[in-house]
């Protein structure tokens, strides 16, 4: 079956600095995979990639079969593709539901259903009229999955979403993430938090200086010698 | 409450619209003056009130624009009514062309290569290279075949489309857009917002309606040369009164240059040496003081509704 | 060949001047984070400086130039204090909205005060012959002089504690607060140096040139033009940069005219943007 997301070979320098290389993988649609890997082994810049922020120098990036190379971002956000960020990027001084109007596109009244549904979905309807600005962090990171949400993406990017929420919110994140799971979306989430990978990805892959170095199933890479090494310095 | 504002607003254009039967000369060129800056402020912060991008080149605007109209008027003796929309036209073509290319560069950037085109292009119209179309430099006199209440009145048309342009675009989902530009380009631009389209339509848009108003402030001037036309007070001034009135609103603008064209008025008349320094200083206390202008501070303390619309 | 050699080196040394005012905007540019469009406006009051001392009580402009830099220094200091530093958390948009309003309250009162009639400092006149080619006294003075201040400005960068401070400032401001480094005191002293490296350039300009209240803007739009094209912050970029738009503009006006040569900073800073904006060379 053609994978939801093929990276077939990718390159990307900064200057003299290789942030990938040579790294190819393939993600089943309906999957929920982890990402992993030091700081600086090229997650972001990955996810850059895929979602046409950043241009490969040398390799290709496809989804459903269909090649995304150098396209512009807001072209692949409609092909599918939504993308939240480590550090969050909602926009403050817009309303909850502005924040999630700006992102629609179609009739005022549709789109408004769908932000009030998608607000319901996030538990923060009541605060709809309210600033985005004035949300805690853990409601914030919420409110940015709702945006995702309004493009009706069928791959979801997904950067660091535990990172700094209690665990209560943790749950409920990861239970909505399960949820739109199955549905059919599939995620790919860059954690640092092994819990979070182990607990709730099927598989994950392994990234150090811009390569793949491991992949798999996630028990498989749990008993991973190199990965381990890499991880832990053993 | 929506029939009560509308009953205003028809008394107070009805108001306008009669001015040129009863006040002086004084009055209505008073008045054009501040409509004028009215369209140049309001049109600048249809575009930089909500994309955040701070143009510096509004002065550009209205000298292309200018340029084209009074040219058109002066040595092929056309129509004002033609001359005028063809300038406007004109320049909010090249705004295309302009806005894509500059429009790639951010923040500071962006702000300095707009001013280096009007300066650049101030520095060219007045080389001997451009002398048969422009004149190289020396002013051109001419004469519209305009009676002042005319050109009163197709500026306060002007100002009235504009402002219901703004309050339209404002409380609309492109100028959400245009929002989202501001506050995080990138992260728009992931979540599918076309920005480089959006940032360009508001562009051109700008351009086309400050070009239109310069077009009808030089015919008022019956003068334009180099100087006059890409001068940085023209960027300078209608700046001043958004910040004043308050950038990012629909009528803090109008309130700008209402007060402002009156404070000029008045200081022009008493202190005319020390006038620019006194705006000078304003500008600087606005910024460090009062950086929301007088309608973000009135939503601020809830004295007006925190709507766009306003 | 020699007519090309003399406006060769004409363009160094008119540049090398250029290259003082570029290096003060690009060191507050780069270190501050403050773009001050008023740095033109202290080249015009370091010209007023050396002006006064000489036609009031005659004090040689040499020692006006020396004196210029501590007296800018702290002035810039005292204004970067009280006004430039409250927006540092802001926008740079902010700052330079602030500065266009104090360039203009600067040149204004300086017309006010001074009227515009042009004054000369009437020191140093004359040519004498170098190498085959004739050269003006005046111009090779100034020359000498932003040669050395900026001698001493790269060696006070390279081997001064304050001088590493301020260029690691400029590298990574929280990396710096983290090392100890009093930021908020670098700042006010890096800004102090940029306004001194401004009026002592307005100084040696006073040699050379006419002095009126609005010449400051020739040498904001040059020197934007020197940092776009030396890359921000890049004070080695900034010398570069100036020498290189001073060669340019001798070279335009000799062979094309004067008034094209007034559109040499406007079409650099737009080329450069669009083309390279980081600018011509690695920091």
């Amino acid at each position: 079956m053609e994978p939801i997301l093929r990276i077939d070979d990718v390159v990307k320098k900064f200057g003299e600095v290789m942030a990938l290389d040579h790294c190819s993988f393939d993600i089943q649609a309906g999957t929920i995979t982890g990402l992993i890997g030091p700081n600086g082994a090229g997650k972001t810049t990955l996810f850059n990639l895929i979602t046409g922020v950043l241009q490969p120098d040398q390799g290709h990036v496809y989804l459903g079969g269909e090649e995304i190379t150098g396209k512009k971002p807001h072209e692949i956000a409609w092909r599918g593709v939504g993308r939240t960020y480590q550090i969050i990027r909602i926009f403050p001084k817009m309303t909850l539901l502005e924040n999630l109007m700006v992102v629609g596109k179609g009739k005022e009244r549709r789109m408004m259903e769908r932000a009030t549904d998608l607000l319901r979905l996030v538990r923060l309807e009541e605060k709809k009229n309210d600033y985005a600005s004035d949300l805690s962090f853990g409601q914030q990171k919420l409110l940015s999955l709702a945006q995702v949400l309004m493009l009706d993406p069928q791959l979801i990017l997904l950067d660091e979403p535990a990172a700094g929420i209690n665990p209560t919110l943790q749950n409920e994140l990861m239970a909505l993430i399960h949820r739109l799971n199955e549905d059919g979306k599939t995620f790919i989430i860059v954690e640092h938090d092994m819990n979070v990978i182990m607990n709730h990805c099927q598989n994950a892959i392994a990234l150090n200086y811009g390569q793949k170095i491991a992949e798999g199933s996630c028990s498989v890479i749990q008993r991973d010698e190199r990965l381990l090494e890499h991880y832990f310095g053993r | 409450m929506k029939i009560r504002v509308g009953l205003s607003i028809a008394i107070l254009m009805a108001f306008l619209i009669s001015v040129p039967f009863f006040a002086t000369d004084y009055w209505i060129t008073l008045l054009t003056l501040i409509l004028i800056f009215t369209v140049y402020a309001s049109g600048w912060n249809l575009f930089s009130g909500l994309t955040g991008y701070t143009n510096f080149g509004l002065a550009w605007f209205i000298g292309v624009s200018g340029y084209v109209s009074s040219l058109l008027i002066a040595d092929y003796h056309w129509l004002w009514l033609l001359a005028w929309p063809i300038g406007a036209l004109f320049t909010g073509l090249v705004s295309i062309g302009v806005g894509y290319i500059l429009l790639r560069i951010k923040g500071v950037y962006f702000a300095i290569s707009m001013v280096a085109l009007t300066e650049g292009t101030r520095e060219l119209f007045g080389t001997e290279y451009l002398t048969p179309l422009t004149h190289g430099g020396k002013g051109v006199p001419f004469v519209a075949g305009i009676r002042l209440p005319t050109l009163y009145w197709s500026i306060l048309l002007l100002a009235f489309i504009t402002l219901i342009l703004c309050y339209k675009i404002f409380s609309s989902k492109f100028g959400l857009r245009l929002i989202a530009i501001r506050e995080d380009e990138q992260a728009a631009e992931t979540l599918g917002i076309h920005t480089t389209k959006d940032k360009i339509i508001a562009f051109i848009l700008s351009a086309f309606l400050v070009g239109l108003a310069g077009s009808i402030h030089f015919t008022y001037q019956n003068y334009i040369d180099p100087t006059f036309a890409f001068n940085i007070q023209l960027t300078l001034t209608p700046i001043v009164m958004a910040l004043f009135g308050g950038v990012g609103t629909v009528f803090g603008p109008v309130i700008g240059a209402t007060l402002f064209t009156f404070i000029h008025e008045i200081l022009w008349a008493e202190l005319t040496l020390l006038y620019m320094a006194i705006f000078g200083a304003i500008l600087m206390g606005l910024i460090l003081f009062f950086p929301q202008g007088l309608l973000g501070w009135m939503k601020e303390k809830g004295i007006l509704p925190r709507s766009r619309k306003i | 060949m020699t007519n090309f050699i003399e406006i060769l080196i004409r363009g160094l040394m008119l540049g090398s001047v250029y290259a003082l005012v570029g290096m003060g905007l690009t060191l507050v540019w780069g270190v501050v984070g403050i773009v001050n469009i008023a740095h033109g406006e202290f080249v015009m009051l370091g010209a007023y400086f050396t002006f006064w001392a000489f036609s009031l009580l005659h004090l040689n402009p040499l020692v006006s130039v020396a004196f210029s830099i501590p007296v800018f220094f702290y002035g810039g200091m005292l204004i970067h204090k009280r006004i430039t530093e409250r927006l540092i958390k802001e926008q740079e948009l902010s700052a330079l909205i602030l500065t266009f309003g104090m360039s203009i309250l600067i040149w204004n009162l300086a017309q006010f005060f001074w009227t515009n009639t042009y004054r000369s400092v009437s020191y140093l006149t004359g040519n004498f012959p170098f190498m085959g080619i004739v050269l003006a006294r005046s111009k090779t003075v100034s020359f000498a002089l932003a040669v050395g201040i900026t001698a001493v400005l790269f060696l006070f960068l390279k081997y001064s504690k304050l001088g590493k401070g301020i260029r690691a400032t400029s590298q990574n401001s929280e990396v710096a607060l983290v090392c100890g480094i009093n930021t908020v005191k670098m700042r006010a002293i890096t800004f102090g140096m940029g306004i001194a490296l401004g009026g002592a350039a307005g100084a040696i300009v006073s040699l050379q040139w006419v002095i009126f209240p609005q010449m400051g803007g020739t040498y904001i739009s040059k020197a934007f033009a020197i940092v776009v094209l030396g890359g921000l912050g890049n004070i080695q970029g900034a010398l570069v940069g100036g020498l290189i738009i001073g060669v340019l503009e001798s070279l335009v006006t000799q062979y094309l005219s004067a008034k094209m040569a007034q559109i040499i900073p406007s079409l650099t800073i737009l080329i450069i943007l669009l083309l390279r904006p980081t600018g011509l060379f690695k920091k």
